[in-house]
């Protein structure tokens, strides 16, 4: 029954389209891999925003079709919603492709009005719990609703003392229910193919989750890394081989705001100038309810001990870093999924109190920074792709969180530095005891109120280096900068001074 | 039911016949022979002709379905044997506040429902005013007609109002008959771009490009069968149209290497602009986006390189990375051997599996024929700049020592050479020079020293660069 049914629907769809084609359904993909690039302009402290998810995915389908021979136009359904048509590559067919068409002119109340201006439909009238229904053809365009020729004369529909409906005859034939991509092929001979579809589309995005767990030591750290990605997009891609990029990659356009420029497709009926109606009795309806969250899944896969945890794999591509998650998993949409980067186990690490001086002698406050090398021969030598950093302190049994912070993307060699939370025990002051003729004296003092030395570490900009004299501990250049760094003993304190000429 | 709607169209003869139903399953139009012919910058040519069948003498014809973003002002219509007396744009939309205002002084009947029983009574009514509010005279009585007064039912549709803008043209005919008209019209709402598919194959140095035209329609009607030319160009029009510039000389974001080429296509052309045809007759359908073959070229020589600008005194806290550049040709020999119509590159890289997977995209302007492109396609993971004002002193009145350094870090296995540019050379001074220098510079032009700096496998490089500047 079901199969008969389809059937007439499908003779019925072909009847409505044009007709001089023939038409192939690809209802969905047979095999589809996802590739998840980062939202080009997010910093790597700023959080995923899952209601606009600003990166985007290069999505590489599958299917399977038969194609007849002549004139076919291949239907593609179940595509991202997200999708960028102009990007889409469709490779695999026997003789190629004459055009690819994205059709966006959806059915909705505006459009099935508007596509039936002129044609009969049927007003349902209810008056006093009894409907009669009257035939008509509709006069107006959507702006206008709605205006009807009947029997009698020519009428404004829902204007009157009943609830009037319209009731519509038939689907007018160009308008889908759903965004849809479709090729125009001309085949010599009927095939049976794999067809490649590729495209890129809006609504993904993704990250690095770094979380770092001190030994008691204090000297290194367990680190951890997730890839955390998102999908915004209302299609599944169920048992996708997914990958993620890290790096910068150019894009021209940026992704458009899920909440803007939705066309209003709603049909109003409009009535004659405000005519004056007995206020209806005020009625005190509870507020609506507040939006409910979008329903975002969860899904948080963590595996068994450390050895077995399923672990992406990276590999180059070109100038950036591709990412692949071992097995096939889906991609839900509106969804958020957490795989395995990285887990090494006793990383040297240091913890550094960090303030910044500027050339009048101010001094921020320390800020605890967890500072690391990213070299094999220091337990890491990976490349690090951008995101948040948490760094957390054993407690007994359990981890309590320092602080959090963030790191751009790394490459092998590099120095990584996450200022993770501001000091509170380890404080800085700056003092101005006497200034001179074209110069000003500065005295920093350092002070450590932790029951154990910490390494403190305070940076000048490194053109003002020329300009200070009198130092009474001797400073390093580092990438740029001047740098006081000093261990400050436990409960102690350590002091600095110098001059500095006036700027000419 | 289809009895009453004949009686109906008799009865209403005026309103009827020009909106007449459409019997089958098929969405009609009443265009005719369409040519389409599309520009850069949003902005279209149609030529629709039509059969007409002219009575002698003077007559009105509308011209329905034409583009819902029509410029009326730029409508001319051609018919043998008939000449033009005027042209309307007509755009007082039909809907039901519209229609009570052009009744007063009309009579209407107001039909009103008896809800216990549900029957009907037809009462004439007279509408005296539509002010803020309907006012009806119903025999002798004077109401204010709410919508509990009853349904209104009105006679007919005032002439002018329509269900939406209408274009009409009052011709004169010197004889009756049926002849084919031609409309032209300029309208909003359509535009094409170019969309590049570029596959690089960085071992073998190659590149596969394929070229489409992207047309978009906006216009809120569909284009039936319509003979479809594109135009390479954004023609010039009253309120402006924005080209992006092609990248080169001094000031341009873009990496260096961008130079406009000196070949022609073998395209067809139209004064300074290239056309590109559709083979057939295509069906450009509202709100759909539409891609087309032009391009397709295996094998073009490509090759990856790396840049960096520093603007004037930068100095960051942490390396960056280098802009990854693409760099091919447009050119007969060694290139992709044609003009490369505005648009956006998007380039592919294979993946270990032998995958293309996206690796960045640019725009390009109009490209002549035998023009050198460089395209930053994104920045590089493994190779990063670190550039630091390392020294700066005055050393006489108005003059400046600067002492730049640049550290460049390559993670990558094998050595890279990035082309570093130190930009704002001369910005409202001149006479800046460079007095020492870790490795000899290219003095590109007088704002932009550039350094070749070669880096080795998993190593460093770095230079040094002493400036005397008027600031």
């Amino acid at each position: 029954m079901r199969r008969v049914l389809r059937w007439m629907v499908a003779l019925l769809v072909g009847a409505l389209a044009s007709a001089a084609t023939a038409q192939t359904v690809s209802p969905a993909p047979d095999r589809v891999a996802v590739t998840i690039y980062r939202a080009p302009r997010r910093a790597p402290d700023q959080a995923i925003d899952r209601a606009w998810l600003q990166g985007y995915a290069l999505i590489t389908e599958q299917r399977r079709v038969t194609i007849p021979a002549g004139r076919t136009t291949l239907r593609f359904e179940g595509v991202a919603a997200g999708i960028l048509p102009e990007s889409a590559i469709v490779t695999g067919l026997p003789k190629g492709v004459r055009e690819k068409n994205l059709d966006a002119d959806l059915l909705s109340p505006r459009s099935l009005y508007a596509g039936s201006f002129g044609r009969p439909v049927t007003i349902r009238r209810t008056i006093a719990r009894r409907i009669v229904e009257e035939e008509a053809i509709l006069r107006s365009g959507p702006d206008g609703a709605a205006i009807l020729q009947t029997r009698d004369g020519f009428i404004a529909a829902d204007c009157a003392p009943s609830q009037d409906a319209l009731v519509y005859n038939r689907v007018p034939p160009t308008l889908a229910a759903k965004l849809t991509l479709s090729v125009e092929l001309d085949s010599p001979a009927a095939a049976s193919v794999t067809v490649t579809l590729s495209y890129l589309a809006w609504g993904f995005d993704w990250q690095a989750n770094y979380v770092a767990t001190l030994r008691p030591d204090g000297q290194s750290a367990d680190l951890l890394a997730w890839v955390t990605l998102a999908s915004s997009d209302t299609t599944s891609f169920a048992n996708a081989e997914t990958m993620v990029v890290a790096g910068a990659v150019k894009r021209e356009d940026s992704a458009p705001n899920p909440a803007w420029n939705v066309p209003d497709e709603s049909l109003t009926f409009r009535c004659f100038a405000q005519p004056i109606v007995a206020a209806p009795a005020m009625v005190f309806a509870p507020p609506p309810p507040a939006p409910a969250p979008a329903p975002m899944e969860m899904d948080v896969v963590v595996t068994g001990t450390r050895l077995r945890r399923a672990m992406v794999q990276q590999e180059d591509l070109g100038d950036l870093k591709l990412y692949r998650v071992p097995d096939r998993t889906t991609v839900a949409a509106l969804a958020q999924k957490q795989v395995a980067l990285l887990d090494r186990a006793a990383v040297p690490v240091s913890i550094v109190y960090v303030s910044t001086v500027d050339s009048n002698g101010d001094a921020d406050a320390p800020r605890i920074t967890l500072r690391l090398r990213n070299r094999t021969d220091q337990g890491l030598g990976v490349p690090l792709p951008a995101g948040p950093v948490a760094l957390f302190q054993p407690r007994g049994d359990t981890a309590l969180l320092i602080g959090e912070g963030a790191i751009a993307d790394k490459a092998v060699g590099e120095e990584v530095e996450a200022g993770v939370a501001e000091a509170t025990q380890v404080t800085i002051e700056s003092t101005n005891p006497e200034s001179g003729k074209g110069w000003e004296a500065y005295r920093l003092t350092a002070r450590n109120a932790n029951p154990y030395p910490v390494r403190f570490e305070a940076r000048f900009a490194g053109e003002d280096l020329p300009r200070m004299a009198r130092m009474t501990e001797t400073l390093t250049r580092k990438d740029g900068k001047a740098v006081w760094s000093v261990e400050i003993p436990a409960n102690g304190s350590r002091s600095f001074s110098y001059r500095i000429k006036d700027r000419d | 039911m289809r009895m009453w709607l004949a009686t109906t169209m008799l009865c209403l003869p005026g309103v009827a016949t020009a909106q007449s139903v459409a019997p089958d399953l098929v969405a009609s139009s009443a265009q005719g022979d369409l040519s389409v012919t599309i520009y850069n910058n949003n902005l279209a040519l149609i030529q629709d002709t039509r059969q007409l069948a002219l009575p002698r003498g003077r007559s009105r014809q509308e011209f329905a379905d034409v583009s819902a973003q029509i410029r009326p002002e730029t409508v001319t219509l051609t018919a043998a044997g008939a000449g033009i007396v005027e042209q309307n744009f007509d755009y007082d939309l039909l809907s039901p506040e519209t229609l009570m205002n052009k009744s007063v002084g009309q009579s209407v009947t107001l039909v009103r429902t008896n809800p216990a029983t549900g029957a009907e009574t037809r009462e004439a009514a007279r509408v005296l005013a539509n002010n803020g509010g309907t006012i009806v005279q119903v025999g002798n009585r004077i109401e204010i007609l709410d919508s509990n007064a009853g349904r209104v039912v009105f006679p007919s549709l005032p002439a002018n109002l329509r269900a939406r803008p209408t274009l009409s043209v009052t011709l004169d005919s010197a004889n009756a008959g049926t002849r084919p008209a031609t409309l032209n019209y300029l309208s909003r709402g359509l535009g094409w771009k170019a969309d590049y598919v570029a596959l690089f194959d960085e071992k073998a140095g190659k590149l596969d490009v394929q070229g489409w035209v992207t047309l978009t329609n906006t216009t809120g009607t569909t284009f039936n069968a319509a003979k479809t030319l594109l135009v390479a160009g954004a023609v010039g029009t009253v309120d402006g149209g924005n080209r992006p510039r092609f990248y080169g000389g001094r000031g341009t974001p873009g990496p260096r290497g961008n130079q406009p080429g000196t070949e022609a296509a073998r395209r067809e052309q139209l004064g300074d602009f290239y056309l590109y045809p559709l083979a057939e007759r295509t069906t450009i359908a509202n709100a759909q986006t539409k891609q087309v073959s032009f391009l397709d070229v295996a094998g073009a020589p490509a090759a990856k390189t790396y840049f960096y600008r520093s603007p004037w005194l930068q100095k960051l806290d942490e390396a960056v990375s280098v802009d990854t550049v693409l760099r091919f040709s447009s050119s007969r020999e060694g290139g992709l051997g044609d003009a490369l119509p505005a648009g956006t590159v998007r380039v592919y890289m294979r993946d270990a599996r032998g995958a293309p997977q996206f690796i960045g995209e640019s725009e390009i302007p109009h490209t002549p024929m035998g023009s050198k492109l460089a395209l930053k396609t994104g920045e590089a993971f493994d190779v990063k700049i670190l550039p630091v004002v390392e020294k700066r002193e005055r050393i006489s009145g108005e003059r400046w020592r600067t002492t730049m350094r640049y550290t460049l870090t390559n993670a990558r296995a094998q050595g890279v050479t990035v082309e570093l540019a130190q930009a704002g050379l001369d910005g409202w001074w001149h006479d800046t020079k460079i007095t020492d220098e870790s490795q000899p510079s290219t003095r590109v032009d007088a704002d932009e020293a550039v350094w070749q700096v070669a880096i080795p496998a998993n190593g460093t490089a770095s230079v040094t660069a002493t400036f005397d500047t008027r600031f």
